[in-house]
């Protein structure tokens, strides 16, 4: 469903300058998208055009397919629904105390003291500065400034949030805190805007993607289309994504092949399989082209996982009876991903999981489980980019048991998910502490030949 | 991050207690310090609230005492203006400087005594409330108080854009430094001049970037305020009543009384 969509967009400023011109974009409901361009390339000015600050010199802007309307009754509705964060917190946060900041978008809307009390402080615990919010916010952090000011549009509760930068000016730990607030939000089903020039994150984190230059939309799509096309980012005066470069950097070096367009780390690690070629004997009948079961291997035939079910791809059949084959393996339990809710948390719980599940890598995400982390002395190994690190130790055969919360948890077991099925390789996921039980808790003793591959 | 009063009260427990409460111990304070006729009281009170700021309030000593210096450097030259120059009856003390006769009269000393007590306790008042309530506690008092809205809204605003600015301005005046802006009496005033219509441009913009936040949520006019509801407990109630008795006891005690 589209929820935003612009026809023949134009906005001239006062001053004659075009900010933006012809532009018509449509923008799904549910969807995380990002607008990717250079400094100057009018990303700011659409923002405040599709928030209803500006108004458009020509064409328009519907919301839900209804045209914005200008007089301060529609602004109003439209502004509770689209919400905006702007790149410089300190513009946003004008309120003594982040109390008072946050709460007063809901005090605007007229919502009643208790409605406005629980609204805020939701908002606040969502962003995890429930402690903070008698301070003033000159005592705040970068980081925690810009979690104030999500915190003041999220207690809105609108259906799209827009991101003016969201992380520029942040520290990678911080950086990553905002990207996982955002995602949370994303997976509660708000329409996540921002705007950035970085290509990475556009890349590995969007849906969809505009390339904005100069005023205009240059180009559109999936990330893995728009930034395959090195002339159009050229002509946006962007780079291509690092880990797509060293992709095709090693690729040119016939050090993988497949033509894939790795987002994340894992995936890049993961194309670094040059084509394996064995000789085999086969029997009779087989042909070229025709697909071997060559069963499970372990030991030092086992390359990437302790086990590894290992089908054929006959290229060529020699006259003796012998013919190459193209290996192609498929890893059996590697290690292992174990998600903790931390909205029943239970620290006897967690030591007996720590213990019971041999896990020897501990992750948290979200600030409120690294807090409940730190308050009981979990050991954490990893606080930032918490799924990739912990796919590539379970890939290494390590468990992991990632601590998280709410709708954090099913998007770190969407990825997850969605990485054993691209990847082939498989290693359990799972959340403890919900309905369904741990898994591998109970198959870890059923060998693994039984698994059915 | 502790530079100015204000962050200290932020961190002070006081700073959750009531704020009217507060209130009411500074203003019987002051009042009380002015109308007494004798040093003593006033000497009590500057005692009592010291030692509420001091252990109550967890002020640093040290920055407690360096803070009381500094007025105290005046009132300590009026007092011995005062005691010189004014009163009659008879001589504590004579001497004489350079050819001209100096003499400490009882009346006098007891006027000068009196001027240094009230000073001082009107100072540990103030410096009470100074070092208890940040200015964020104070904006509700000031709303109960029935000062017009608009005043009370801008007065938060620029609570809070005084330490935008603060950032800003230090920021150029660190800019300016780096590249040898005060390197010379002419050059500083030069260098000063700039970060003050720097700091107005960037202030007029900060303006118009302050608007379009609050219209993007939904500003109608009217900025809330949202008072936290902080009872007065029985302790705080009888230690309060406790020093207000004798306080009063004290000034009747003393009505008459004379030190000298």
């Amino acid at each position: 469903m589209i929820i935003l969509e612009t026809r023949n967009l134009k906005y001239t400023y006062p001053d004659g300058t075009v900010a933006i011109q012809d532009l018509n974009i449509e923008i799904m409901k549910g969807k995380k998208i990002a607008f990717v361009g250079q400094n100057g390339s009018g990303k700011s000015t659409l923002f405040l055009l599709l928030n209803g600050t500006l108004k458009p010199s020509q064409g328009e802007i519907l919301f839900r397919g209804v045209p914005f309307k200008y007089d301060s009754k529609s602004l109003r509705e439209i502004r509770k629904s689209i919400g905006i964060v702007f790149q410089n917190s300190d513009d946003q946060i004008f309120a003594p105390t982040v109390f008072q900041d946050v709460a007063f978008g809901p005090s605007n809307l007229g919502y009643s003291k208790e409605k406005i009390n629980t609204c805020v402080q939701l908002a606040l615990e969502q962003v995890g500065l429930s402690r903070f919010k008698d301070k003033p916010p000159h005592h705040l952090s970068g980081g925690q400034k810009k979690r104030v000011a999500i915190a003041g549009v999220m207690a809105m509760e609108p259906e799209v949030i827009i991101l003016d930068e969201p992380l520029s000016n942040l520290d990678p730990v911080s950086a990553d805190e905002i990207m996982d607030l955002i995602n949370e939000f994303n997976h509660f089903g708000s329409t996540i805007i921002i705007s950035t020039h970085d290509v990475d994150l556009a890349y590995r984190w969007a849906d969809y993607v505009f390339l904005m230059s100069n005023s205009r939309i240059i180009g559109q799509g999936t990330p893995v289309e728009v930034f395959k096309d090195s002339e159009l980012l050229k002509k946006a005066g962007l780079k291509q994504p690092t880990t797509l470069e060293i992709y095709h950097e090693i690729e040119r070096r016939g050090l993988a092949y497949g033509r894939h367009s790795p987002k994340t780390i894992p995936e890049l690690v993961n194309t670094l399989k040059p084509l394996e070629l064995m000789w085999v004997e086969v029997p009779p009948g087989v042909k070229e082209g025709d697909n071997l079961n060559l069963g499970v291997m372990y030991g030092e035939y086992a390359t990437q996982s302790p086990y590894e079910a290992i089908n054929a791809t006959v290229l060529h059949i020699h006259s003796d009876g012998r013919a190459v084959v193209e290996l192609k393996r498929k890893g059996i339990k590697a290690g292992g991903i174990l998600l903790y809710d931390t909205e029943n948390y239970s620290l006897p719980e967690i030591k007996q999981i720590l213990k019971k599940g041999e896990i020897t890598f501990v992750g948290a995400m979200g600030k409120k489980s690294k807090i409940l982390a730190e308050q009981d002395g979990i050991q954490l190994d990893v606080t930032s980019g918490v799924i990739d690190k912990s796919i590539l130790m379970a890939l290494c055969g390590k468990r992991c048991l990632i601590l998280t919360a709410g709708g954090m948890v099913d998007h770190a077991l969407k990825r997850i998910k969605e990485y054993v099925e691209k990847s082939g390789i498989e290693f359990t996921v799972g959340v403890v502490n919900r309905e369904e039980d741990c898994q591998w808790l109970k198959e870890s003793r059923s060998s693994p030949e039984t698994l059915k591959i | 991050m502790t530079n100015i009063l204000d962050d200290y009260a932020l961190i002070s427990p006081l700073r959750h207690r009531n704020n009217w409460l507060k209130l009411a111990i500074v203003l019987f304070g002051l009042l009380a310090g002015v109308s007494s006729r004798s040093p003593i009281p006033p000497f009590f009170i500057a005692l009592c609230m010291s030692f509420a700021t001091v252990t109550f309030g967890k002020a640093p000593l040290s920055l407690y005492v360096k803070l009381l210096l500094a007025p105290m450097g005046f009132a300590v030259i009026g007092v011995f203006i005062i005691a010189f120059f004014s009163g009659t009856g008879p001589e504590l003390l004579s001497f004489e400087l350079l050819g001209y006769p100096l003499s400490v009269r009882a009346d006098g000393f007891e006027l000068a005594l009196l001027v240094l007590a009230r000073s001082i306790s009107g100072m540990c008042c103030l410096y009470f409330l100074a070092l208890t309530t940040p200015m964020i506690e104070l904006f509700a008092v000031l709303k109960a108080s029935r000062l017009p809205e608009s005043f009370i809204e801008l007065s938060m605003l620029i609570y809070r854009y005084i330490f935008v600015f603060l950032d800003i301005a230090l920021s150029i005046k660190y800019a300016q430094t780096v590249r040898l802006g005060y390197s010379s009496f002419r050059r500083s005033i030069r260098s000063l001049g700039m970060l003050g219509s720097t700091l107005f441009v960037r202030s007029w913009e900060q303006g118009d970037k302050l608007f379009l936040a609050m219209n993007s949520r939904c500003y109608d006019g009217k900025m809330a305020l949202f008072e936290v509801h902080r009872p007065v407990r029985a302790p705080e109630m009888l230690l309060t009543s406790a020093y207000f008795l004798l306080t009063l006891a004290l000034l009747y005690l003393t009505k008459n009384a004379s030190i000298v």
